[in-house]
């Protein structure tokens, strides 16, 4: 390598990467300060009362209806998850290695089913939901969340699947096993790190939703990103809460995606092997 | 293996499919009186209605400046993790953050960033008596507003997927270039973008399709003010459903939206069916 | 309306083979389900709880979420008219809409059936009556007021808060300074949100929305009139608002008024909780209220009533009412009012309690007073009652948002505002 650590380019080039850093982060860094400040210092510059902080937010927290949100939202997002890896895997191997007439169709399809917009989904799915009971069910929400999750489990885990090599499988049928034997004895645990991605990509869509669970659920499977918004009343925007209450929704995702990430980029590396 | 899947998307994902074509071409409205009038009524409308037309234009503003920026910004941290700072490899991880904040508290949070009496920003810039400009009080400041806040939620999906295509670039190429005197400069533009080019068109083909459903940013940060300088089409046919109660109207909204997303994957598609039989 | 068409009947089809599968278990006899959104009378009567059950043997399932959410969700729960919904909060903004589309299920009868009728405000009390029906009970009526500090108006030379709205852009424009602005109102766009105070100025100055509201529903909102209001309104708020004014909603008003940025504000009663709470406001003791400035055509202070109404599904609407009386009763009033920060409430009864008094006394000594007169000087139809008013309103909002943000001139703005409410009236 020629050597150019001192090279004044470098410099620009890591004073970027600082930029985009302080970009990246500082959002975060202001969520946090808002999660720790009482109501009446919320707005005025952190350096003219650094230390005024509380944890009366935690407690407001605590007291609203967002601890059992977040039971909800993990109990949908969750399952809804790991149904659609059940039901999708397969369908993603058969996919895979199947005949590739199919393949053209089956990427289109599933991606137009990713693409089609909430807004007009969710009516229909409302009326369907009140004819059968669903609403403001888990199941319901479950259900709702499959529709997010099980075409991008398809997509994702045929790409992940693609990369094993035939040869693999065929000397496992060889062995005697059956094709869904050798897609869970051999195949899967090769494609390890690209699953593992699949289902983190799953779980934060459905994790994420605002949408479906404002339309479908009430009271009783209200969800945390909807539960948010409750903070929101006439009376006073509950900023502190509002802020801690969206740093908690992010806990729980975030070490599985720092740790996760290089599944990720290993995964996506299927989809654009170039 | 495949009829699972088929099943669950049928059941799951096709009939509330079918429900919205089908409402888009009654005239079914929550509050009005049901006139059994069914047709394709309500794309006429459609096709003769300014604000409309004017929505779709807000929607492509958005979508191309947005994912204009996701991309380059994107691949920019990404090139920059793997050729300058190789090393901090725990620099990937924090990268990625942005990605897992929920769209809502994006949005709540670029909110209070960008309102000039509340924001931090503009405290910091008051103590050198700088002012900094309104964004969300101009058209085009609250359509870079949200471009901005979808931007930092959106780049790192850009840059795990070049990540991965960059770790598939093979470094000998690199090498053989540095050989023969090129600077790291060179070689990037005249080797490895080429090389990146296919994950790129997929990418941005990928981040376009989102960012046309675009709601929570918008429902939040704007309300699709000033005035309705950022009612992209979705929010259009959100307001259309919920606030007019116009649901078939809404409904055709959504099918314009699906049918023009539907163009557009038919590219990614094929895009993907070429690299995947590569 | 219901869905009874070919929409529903596929649907219905379409569902039918998972339907039997998922039935969910009905609701117990003995409980009764209220949604309400998210306002201080809302949440002390969701504490009170089981003060409903202790008394009815009854278990009050109160469900309080914000505003927006329960906006989205109920013209969608009243669609599927669930019989799951025994109470629901209905603003007056919404009621002529919510009858005309049979989503409610009048009261009449009950009500005239009640002691304790006439202890209701009578202005709220019919606010709900459209038809010759009584649709809902108030536990809620909020004028506009103004709140405004006192150390700045003085330094700018004001020893008493300006009476007309000429009055507050002069003061305005004098306290006007580096970090301190005159003046902030809603702005954003939206029939609850610049709708909400706009037309004080508006009327003030002698603007109307309809040529002779209810006889004759010809939109007149572009008339020299309103034009004054719209320069006036526009003036305040960019020429002598904070930064970003154009995209605030009350809680960016409320937030610069208790951050100190702003001297005068307008809104609803609310500014007195905003304001005045030492927890959340810093100058909470150099901010007294004042009523809403005056116009050459008298004063129109906003008006936003809420009430509590029964669902056209509910079940069983005599159980509906026995919660609705005891939640807008004279004892549960009286406990929010003293419970909560800033609550209201809408009977003459709890006005004249000693504790009640005392206790807003001891916060601020006008405010009740300032309150009683604003109620009494707002017009019931400040914001038109009609069932399209909701997308009249915004149609309206967004174009008077253009106008503030100077996407458009006033005139332009009024003109297309006139134009879309023809266009939605003959829909």
């Amino acid at each position: 390598m020629p050597r150019q650590d001192r090279n004044p380019r470098r410099l620009l080039g890591i004073l970027m990467m600082l930029l985009f850093f302080g970009f990246a982060l500082l959002p975060i860094a202001w969520a946090l300060i808002l999660s720790f400040r009482p109501a009446s210092h919320l707005f005025e510059p952190i350096w003219q009362s650094p230390t005024m902080l509380t944890l009366e937010n935690f407690r407001s927290l605590l007291r609203s209806d967002f601890p059992h949100a977040l039971l909800n939202s993990l109990v949908t997002a969750g399952t809804s998850t790991v149904l659609a890896m059940l039901i999708g895997v397969p369908g993603g191997f058969a996919l895979a290695k199947g005949r590739s007439q199919k393949r053209f169709i089956a990427s289109w399809a599933l991606l137009l089913l990713r693409m089609a917009p909430p807004v007009g989904f969710v009516i229909p799915l409302f009326l369907i939901y009140l004819n059968i009971g669903l609403l403001d069910t888990w199941l319901g929400l479950i259900a709702a969340y499959m529709v997010l999750t099980l075409p991008l489990v398809v997509w994702s885990s045929w790409t992940s699947l693609a990369q094993i090599p035939d040869e693999l499988i065929e000397a496992s049928l060889l062995d005697g096993a059956s094709l869904f034997q050798s897609l869970v004895k051999v195949v899967i645990p090769a494609a390890r790190p690209g699953l593992i991605a699949t289902g983190v990509l799953a779980f934060l869509i459905a994790w994420n939703d605002f949408f479906f669970a404002l339309i479908i659920t009430r009271g009783n499977t209200v969800t945390a990103p909807v539960s948010v918004m409750n903070f929101v009343s006439y009376a006073s925007v509950d900023w502190g809460s509002i802020a801690l209450a969206s740093v908690v929704l992010t806990l729980p995702t975030l070490p599985v995606i720092i740790f996760a990430n290089k599944y990720i980029v290993q995964s996506m590396g299927g989809a654009v092997k170039g | 293996m495949l009829l699972p899947a088929v099943l669950a998307v049928g059941i799951f994902a096709i009939i509330p499919l079918i429900g919205m074509f089908a409402l888009s071409l009654t005239d079914f409205h929550l509050i009005k009186k049901w006139d059994q009038d069914i047709g394709f009524h309500n794309f006429v409308k459609l096709y003769n209605n300014k604000r409309f037309i004017a929505s779709v234009e807000v929607m492509l503003l958005l979508s191309v400046f947005g994912v204009f920026f996701q991309v380059v910004m994107g691949t920019l941290i990404a090139v920059g993790l793997e050729k300058i700072i190789p090393r901090w490899r725990f620099m990937r991880g924090i990268f990625v953050v942005p990605f897992v904040v929920p769209a809502v508290a994006v949005a709540l949070i670029w909110l209070s960033l960008l309102t000039p009496t509340l924001s931090p920003i503009n405290d910091f810039f008051e103590l050198f008596n700088i002012t900094v400009p309104p964004f969300l009080t101009t058209q085009y400041g609250a359509i870079t507003a949200i471009v901005i806040a979808d931007t930092w939620a959106s780049y790192p999906f850009v840059m795990l997927l070049i990540l991965a295509a960059l770790q598939g670039i093979s470094s000998d190429l690199d090498e053989a270039a540095a050989l023969d005197g090129a600077t790291k400069i060179q070689i990037f533009f005249k080797i490895t973008l080429p090389l990146l080019i296919p994950a790129l068109l997929m990418v941005a083909l990928f981040r376009f399709i989102e960012t046309l459903k675009h709601f929570p940013l918008i429902y939040i940060m704007t309300k699709g003010g000033p005035g309705r300088s950022t009612q992209a089409t979705n929010y259009f046919a959100y307001i259309q459903t919920f606030q007019n109660s116009n649901v078939s109207y809404g409904a055709a909204i959504a099918v314009f939206l699906f049918l023009f997303a539907a163009i557009i994957s038919f590219f990614v598609a094929r895009a993907n069916a070429r690299i995947n039989d590569a | 309306m219901q869905l009874k068409n070919p929409v529903k009947n596929l649907f219905r089809a379409t569902a039918v083979g998972v339907a039997t599968l998922l039935a969910m278990p009905t609701q117990a006899a003995e409980e009764i389900n209220v949604v309400l959104f998210s306002m201080s009378y809302t949440q002390g009567l969701a504490k009170l709880a089981d003060d409903f059950e202790a008394k009815t043997g009854i278990k009050a399932n109160i469900e309080v979420v914000g505003q927006d959410v329960f906006e989205n969700r109920i013209t969608l729960t009243f669609t599927g008219k669930t019989d799951d919904l025994d109470v629901v909060h209905t603003p007056v903004i919404q009621l002529q809409r919510w009858v005309a589309a049979d989503w409610l299920q009048p009261m009449t009868k009950s009500v005239e059936g009640m002691d304790t009728k006439d202890d209701i405000l009578a202005g709220p009390l019919d606010a709900y009556k459209v038809n010759g029906e009584q649709w809902a009970l108030p536990f809620f009526a909020e004028a506009g007021m103004m709140a405004y500090r006192k150390d700045l108006l003085a330094e700018a030379g004001y020893e008493t808060p300006p009476a007309t709205w000429e009055e507050v852009l002069e003061a305005a424009a004098a306290i006007k300074k580096d970090g301190v602005a005159g003046a902030a109102m809603r702005v954003a766009p939206g029939q609850g949100f610049n709708m909400f105070v706009f037309p004080m100025i508006m009327r003030a100055y002698g603007g109307k929305f309809f040529a002779n509201y209810p006889d004759d529903l010809t939109p007149a909102i572009n008339s020299p009139e309103s034009l004054k209001g719209l320069e006036v309104y526009s003036s305040l708020m960019n020429d002598y608002g904070p930064p970003g004014i154009g995209n605030f909603n009350y809680n960016e008003v409320a937030a610069a008024m208790q951050t100190g940025q702003v001297a005068m504000i307008f809104d609803g009663t609310a500014v007195a909780a905003w304001t005045l709470d030492p927890e959340k406001s810093q100058y909470a003791d150099k901010i007294d209220l004042a009523p809403i400035p005056t116009g050459p055509e008298g004063r129109s202070p906003a008006i936003a009533v809420h009430g509590l109404g029964i669902p056209a599904g509910a079940p069983n609407p005599e159980l509906s009412f026995q919660f609705i009386e005891w939640a807008t009763s004279e004892e549960v009033l009286t406990k929010i009012a003293i419970n909560e920060a800033f609550a209201d409430f809408t009977r003459a009864s709890v006005a004249s309690n000693e504790e009640v008094i005392a206790k807003y006394q001891s916060i601020h000594p006008k405010f009740l007073d300032l309150k009683v007169q604003m109620l009494g000087d707002a017009i019931g139809h400040y914001r038109p009652l009609l069932p399209q008013w909701p997308q009249l309103g915004a149609a309206i909002g967004e174009n008077i948002n253009a106008a503030i943000n100077g996407l458009m001139s006033n005139e332009e703005a009024l003109a297309a505002a006139e134009e879309e409410m023809i266009e939605i009236l003959e829909e």
